[in-house]
């Protein structure tokens, strides 16, 4: 009986401590998503950039739309304000759309139609529609929180020659954007160089990438992203330029006011 | 650190071409042609701004063909805005005034409306006129004043019976054709002959709650003038309220209005129409990542109903005391966003009739726009506000070229 104990008692201080283990190297994986999606999506205290955004379809037909876009944290980490202000094509141009990020609820949305002055109030249930017709979500702008998902550090290796963390990710709660995300994060930098999603068959679906990324004011930043839809053999290609950070943006910005009347300290 | 971009004086120009081609489906239309529309639309727009103030500019020029063939200049727009300290922003000009919750139900939206070119398939900014006004907005910690003062009464543009046939209270029945243009006798331009709306908005957490005022004349020509046998836009104030705000999972909207018609304070003239109490409620949610569908009711009570009725003459057609209206629109975006089918439909219990707006667009490529679509209304009767546009359904064509 007592040799039973101790062999009983042994083999739980094993177990846990293997436990314990695991859950250092998942909270040091936690730690890295966080400091990826700090990096990714939360750079400075606020932003400005031009973006071109092209979406080529399986044909090699391209669809471009430009737009200015502004953001600001109100925490680092948490709520965000984004502001779009569209130029091309030219039956969306001069439409203003407004977001109020909120982490782990539904996001407030508001879109201006500056030909009828319509202010519309966009129901915002679904984060994984397609963002104005390309192959990004509105998640895959704003970002999804990293404490919706558990993440496990699966292996370290090089990625066109940045030294990567590789990153498996599982959502916590089911979830429709994905079952399993991987993603390599510069050492570095903390910036996702390539995120690869997998739907609950295991099948790779879309394939993020950065595919340039430049030192702005600062910051290090992803200039130039791609998504890749695997199934629908197509992508979208975003890039930004005349990126601004900490321009000390007013939060009054995000609001009725500025979304019928566009800030043109930022935008022209 | 990086500093906004200020520049001097830019100016942008876009705009479109389209061509826009229908027809009627009711071979008894007693309108001039079958066709309800044959036009091409060239459409300028002009943007320009210094750091002081902006000017915009949006011109049409339709060469429209539908019968005699000939070339239409509209300005759209043409207004400046500016900004006098740091709360207090004006926009004056020609322009197209917006507000309110509803999904195409106007209740304190009392800009005008152009129902001619929303009834034969011209887009969707067709639906709002503009009015030339001297428009304000205030901004406070406690919220949001607006006003728009229009020195010249607006009216809605309405079928008149040229492209589109209307019911005729005088005939008792529809009409249409040459005999039978129909226009109501404008208020005189006199300065007190003006129209004033104001709202006042403001956020309570996620929810945006506005009240609002209007001082005019129904924007409709709903009064008869028995001594000239003319129509009319009678007197009109409107007091009113909405709230919006994000519920189950989608957006949820209240809106009321008392209409207070001025000329008919009893209610017991029949030829001007009494006061009404009219709200509505709706909800829109996205149903999948590419399917939005709303549901909207609206109710209408007629106030003083009883006086009403009693002063109703013989043989003219009773108007019951509540309106219910149903209304709902469907969304689907396919193939990326770059195929839309959109229906919207509304239907009266009460006066038992309907009108279906039915579209399919494809963006063939980002400039070049396919669109077809229909127009369809049916009712029991010709005198109810869907039922009078029985003989107009129509379905059309249109091609859109932006640049």
């Amino acid at each position: 009986m007592k040799f039973q104990k101790i062999i009983m008692v042994i083999l739980l201080a094993l177990f846990s401590g293997s436990v314990n283990l695991a859950a250092q190297d998942n909270n040091k994986a936690e730690e890295i998503m966080k400091k990826a999606h700090l990096a990714l999506f939360y750079a400075g205290d606020d932003g400005a950039a031009e973006v071109t955004m092209k979406i080529v379809n399986s044909k090699g037909k391209e669809r471009l739309r430009e737009f200015t876009m502004l953001r600001l944290d109100i925490e680092e980490g948490g709520k965000q304000d984004y502001y779009t202000y569209f130029k091309k094509p030219s039956d969306v141009s001069r439409l203003t759309f407004m977001v109020h990020k909120i982490p782990f609820s539904s996001d407030n949305r508001w879109l201006y139609i500056p030909s009828v002055d319509l202010v519309k109030r966009i129901s915002a249930d679904d984060k994984n529609s397609s963002f104005v017709g390309s192959d990004f979500t509105y998640e895959d702008v704003s970002g999804r929180h990293w404490s919706e998902d558990n993440h496990k550090l699966i292996r370290e290796e090089k990625l066109n020659g940045r030294d990567v963390y590789v990153i498996e990710s599982v959502p916590k709660e089911k979830y429709k954007g994905f079952a399993r995300k991987v993603s390599f994060i510069d050492k570095e930098n903390y910036l996702p160089l390539k995120e690869e999603y997998y739907n609950k068959k295991d099948a790779l679906k879309r394939v993020f990438t950065a595919e340039k990324v430049e030192l702005v004011d600062g910051i290090q930043t992803a200039t130039l992203r791609k998504m890749v839809n695997v199934k629908k053999d197509q992508y979208t290609t975003v890039e930004f330029s005349s990126i601004k950070y900490n321009v000390g943006m007013k939060e009054e910005v995000f609001t009725e006011r500025f979304l019928k009347n566009p800030p043109r300290e930022y935008i022209r | 650190m990086g500093s906004p971009a200020t520049k001097a004086g830019e100016t942008y120009l876009s705009g479109f071409l389209q061509g826009l081609y229908g027809g009627g489906l009711d071979s008894d239309n007693p309108t001039l042609t079958e066709l309800t529309a044959s036009e091409t639309r060239l459409q300028l727009k002009l943007e320009s701004f210094s750091d002081g103030a902006e000017f915009f500019g949006r011109l049409d020029f339709v060469y429209d063909d539908y019968n005699d063939p000939n070339v239409d200049l509209e300005l759209r727009e043409g207004y400046t805005k500016f900004r006098v300290g740091n709360n207090l922003d004006f926009k004056i000009g020609r322009q197209i005034v917006t507000w309110g919750t509803g999904d195409l139900i106007f209740i304190n939206d009392l800009f005008a409306k152009d129902y001619r070119s929303f009834f034969i398939g011209r887009d969707d900014q067709y639906l709002k006129a503009p009015q030339n006004v001297l428009r304000a907005a205030y901004y406070t910690g406690l919220g949001t004043f607006s006003a728009v003062y229009t020195p010249r009464f607006t009216p809605n543009r309405i079928p008149t019976g040229e492209r589109l046939s209307y019911y005729n209270p005088m005939v008792g029945g529809i009409v249409g054709g040459e005999d039978f243009y129909f226009e109501g006798r404008m208020p005189e331009a006199k300065l007190k002959n003006g129209e004033f709306a104001a709202q006042f908005s403001r956020y309570f957490g996620t929810a945006d709650v506005a009240a609002y005022f209007y001082r005019g004349f129904y924007k409709n020509p709903t009064g008869m003038d028995m001594v000239n046998m003319e129509a009319y836009y009678p007197r009109l104030n409107v007091y009113g309220a909405s709230i919006r705000m994000p519920a189950l999972g989608g957006i949820a909207w209240l809106e009321t209005g008392y209409y207070d018609s001025r000329e008919d304070i009893d209610g017991d003239d029949p030829t001007i129409p009494n006061s009404t109490l009219s709200s509505m409620i709706g909800f829109e949610r996205q149903l999948t990542s590419t399917f939005t569908a709303n549901l909207q009711y609206q109710n209408k009570t007629i106030l003083d109903h009883d006086t009403y009725l009693a002063s109703l003459p013989e043989g003219f057609n009773e108007t019951d005391e509540m309106y219910h209206l149903i209304t709902s629109r469907v969304t689907k975006l396919m193939l990326m966003e770059t195929l839309i089918l959109s229906g919207f439909v509304f239907y009266s219990p009460s006066d038992e009739d309907f009108y279906g707006k039915f579209s399919v667009s494809y963006k063939y490529t980002d400039a070049l726009t396919l669109t077809m679509g229909g127009n369809i209304f049916d009712g029991n009767d010709g005198y109810t506000e869907f039922g009078a546009f029985q003989k107009n359904d129509n379905v059309y064509i249109k091609v859109t070229y932006g640049y």
